[in-house]
């Protein structure tokens, strides 16, 4: 067993007996190159209850209104008049080929060996200019530092041990986090056995994203024709009252 | 066929602000100034002369003010020294912060080997800043090769702020409406009709009517050039040979806000045009309003895009509201460029009869 969580939620709970017998089992080929993070979200799971949202933004801090991580909803409405539900877990893709990683004028933004995209808050000057070249709208601007801010995969609870916060409280399991580059690891033998169906956001963005979607409807991954149930409210912080 | 609707949908509010168009606005103005000062005092072209003096400090006013807005948008302006400590020469936006300082310096160093022999004829008058006249005229030679050599390198700054100011918004394929060869173009464009318009206005300022004619021939020029680009991205769009243009024209479909846009930007063009054709001895009029299509296709390209959606359905609609970023911060950058203005022009004479 690898050293570093690589495992859903349930997953993770079920190997728990292993770990101390995987304290003296030897490193296997996948420490060797080190692990690759990735998400795997299974929309057939979600129910949208925002709780991976909520759970973000009270381990991460972030600041009222804005989050690092959301579940857009959608009513869907057949020709046959049937409605149904339908969901997109977002966060940042930490692509391997990331937009955000060249346009950063000072180098803040940074992709670990890890595969996990992160940025540098020293570094950072709050331009924004990564907040543009992003695709997925995953980043913004953090209301109280003035710099980029985007999920980093729990890159903190990682490592010590953890789960990112979305997965641990996913209570579909909708959200398998893990190691692709070991063959044994939860995520990869799901990847494996959804061969063929597994989409990603914006696949003509050329940015090879790391979060993987089974059953994403096809005319969600990227900007959707439709209507807004935010564009039909009144905003009072905006429009006044 | 389906129909969807977003029940709950996260739209990021606008990440670049006021403050970025107006830095593109000030920075584009001065730029193309710079270059209008060049025929009549560099190469001495009597119908330039008074005009480019006009130019010059223009350049100035805008070259002074602009970069404040691009720090005031860094929300710390200390903020400035990571683009000297850490540079990524990978990003546009990295290569900017070397031009600017080029591009100033080649401004100052010309605008003051311009004007030295005027300072040293006010250090000479007498009065109580003639000591600080003879000082700032540092001899006061007139050294036309000198102003040459400066004229170049603000000249080569000028060009590469132009240049990183346009691909820097093109190379961002994120934004479809950014993502055109057309942008750095139309970015160029309505700077020189921004520059013009403001050359105008200050001539006007100044009760120098005579320069109107040849202001608003070129005037006309940039107008024309602004449509013709208008058209091209539009045509691009609506034909599909540009996916960006495309996808951007079907992001604006339905929207009603993006139509009158579109009519604005085009009936304003036409409308510059037509003045600069009819009222050839007008300045104020068809300068206003080709200041006016300076500032709205940056407005249009920089904030009103942030408003197409990149995900989902939600547009992250911009309402500028009387704060410091959005505009008090426009308001202020007015009041500085005023300042700036009225402190030239107290230091040092403009007008015709100045002429050194």
């Amino acid at each position: 067993m690898s050293a570093h969580p690589d495992l859903s939620r349930r997953a993770f709970f079920a190997a728990l007996p292993a770990v101390t017998a995987g304290l003296t089992v030897s490193a296997g080929a996948a420490e060797a190159s080190g692990p690759h993070w990735s998400m795997l979200v299974d929309t057939r799971r979600c129910i949208a209850c925002q709780a991976c949202t909520m759970a973000c933004a009270m381990e991460n801090a972030s600041p009222e209104g804005q989050f690092r991580t959301v579940v857009a909803t959608y009513a869907v409405t057949g020709a046959d008049g049937q409605t149904g539900l339908s969901v997109l877990p977002r966060l940042c893709n930490h692509c391997e080929q990331p937009p955000c990683i060249p346009v950063c004028p000072v180098g803040a933004t940074y992709k670990r060996e890890d595969g996990i995209v992160l940025v540098d808050g020293d570094r950072c000057v709050g331009c924004a200019y990564c907040v543009q070249a992003c695709p997925y709208d995953a980043r913004f601007i953090n209301h109280h530092t003035g710099k980029a801010d985007k999920c980093t995969f729990c890159s903190h609870r990682i490592e010590a041990g953890l789960l990112p916060a979305c997965v641990e409280t996913c209570v579909g399991g909708a959200r398998i986090f893990g190691d692709t580059n070991d063959p044994q690891s939860d995520i990869s033998k799901r990847l494996k056995a959804a061969d063929g169906k597994v989409q990603v956001l914006k696949p003509e963005a050329k940015t090879a994203p790391r979060v993987f979607y089974i059953g994403l409807d096809a005319h969600m991954n990227g900007r959707v024709n439709g209507a807004s149930a935010a564009d039909m409210m009144w905003r009072p912080n905006q429009q006044g009252g | 066929m389906n129909t969807t609707v977003e029940v709950l949908g996260f739209a990021r509010e606008p990440a670049w602000l006021p403050w970025a168009v107006t830095y593109f606005f000030l920075i584009g103005i001065s730029t193309t100034a710079f270059l209008l000062s060049l025929p009549g005092l560099v190469w001495q072209r009597p119908a330039w002369r008074g005009i480019s003096r006009r130019a010059l400090l223009v350049a100035l006013v805008c070259g002074l003010t602009g970069p404040v807005a691009l720090l005031a948008d860094l929300h710390q302006p200390g903020r400035f020294l990571n683009f000297y400590l850490h540079p990524n020469l990978g990003s546009w936006m990295a290569w900017g912060s070397f031009f600017i300082p080029l591009y100033m310096f080649g401004l100052f160093l010309y605008a003051w080997l311009c004007l030295r022999p005027q300072l040293a004829a006010l250090g000479r008058s007498g009065d109580r800043f003639s000591g600080l006249y003879r000082t700032l005229a540092y001899g006061g030679h007139d050294n036309p090769g000198a102003i040459k050599a400066a004229a170049l390198v603000g000249a080569i700054g000028a060009a590469l702020l132009m240049l990183y100011t346009g691909m820097e918004v093109m190379v961002v394929q994120a934004r479809a409406m950014w993502h055109s060869p057309v942008v750095p173009l139309l970015f160029a464009v309505t700077a020189l009709s921004g520059g013009l318009g403001m050359t105008s206005l200050f001539e006007a300022l100044s009760g120098n009517q005579s320069a109107a004619p040849l202001l608003n021939r070129w005037l006309e020029r940039s107008q024309w050039a602004g449509l013709l680009l208008l058209m091209v991205w539009l045509l691009l769009g609506l034909t599909g040979l540009s996916s960006a243009a495309a996808e951007a024209l079907s992001a604006m479909q339905g929207d009603f806000s993006w139509w009158v846009t579109g009519a604005w930007l085009f009936g304003s063009t036409l409308l510059a045009l037509w003045l600069a054709r009819s009222r050839r001895h007008a300045l104020v009029l068809p300068a206003l309003f080709a200041l006016q299509l300076a500032w709205a296709v940056r407005w249009t390209v920089l904030m009103a895009s942030q408003s197409l959606p990149k995900m989902g359905a939600t547009s992250p609609r911009y309402f500028l509201t009387l704060t410091p970023d959005g505009l008090l911060g426009i308001v202020g950058m007015l009041g500085l460029c005023l300042t700036v203005y009225i402190a030239l022009t107290s230091l040092v004479p403009w007008d015709e009869r100045s002429d050194a």
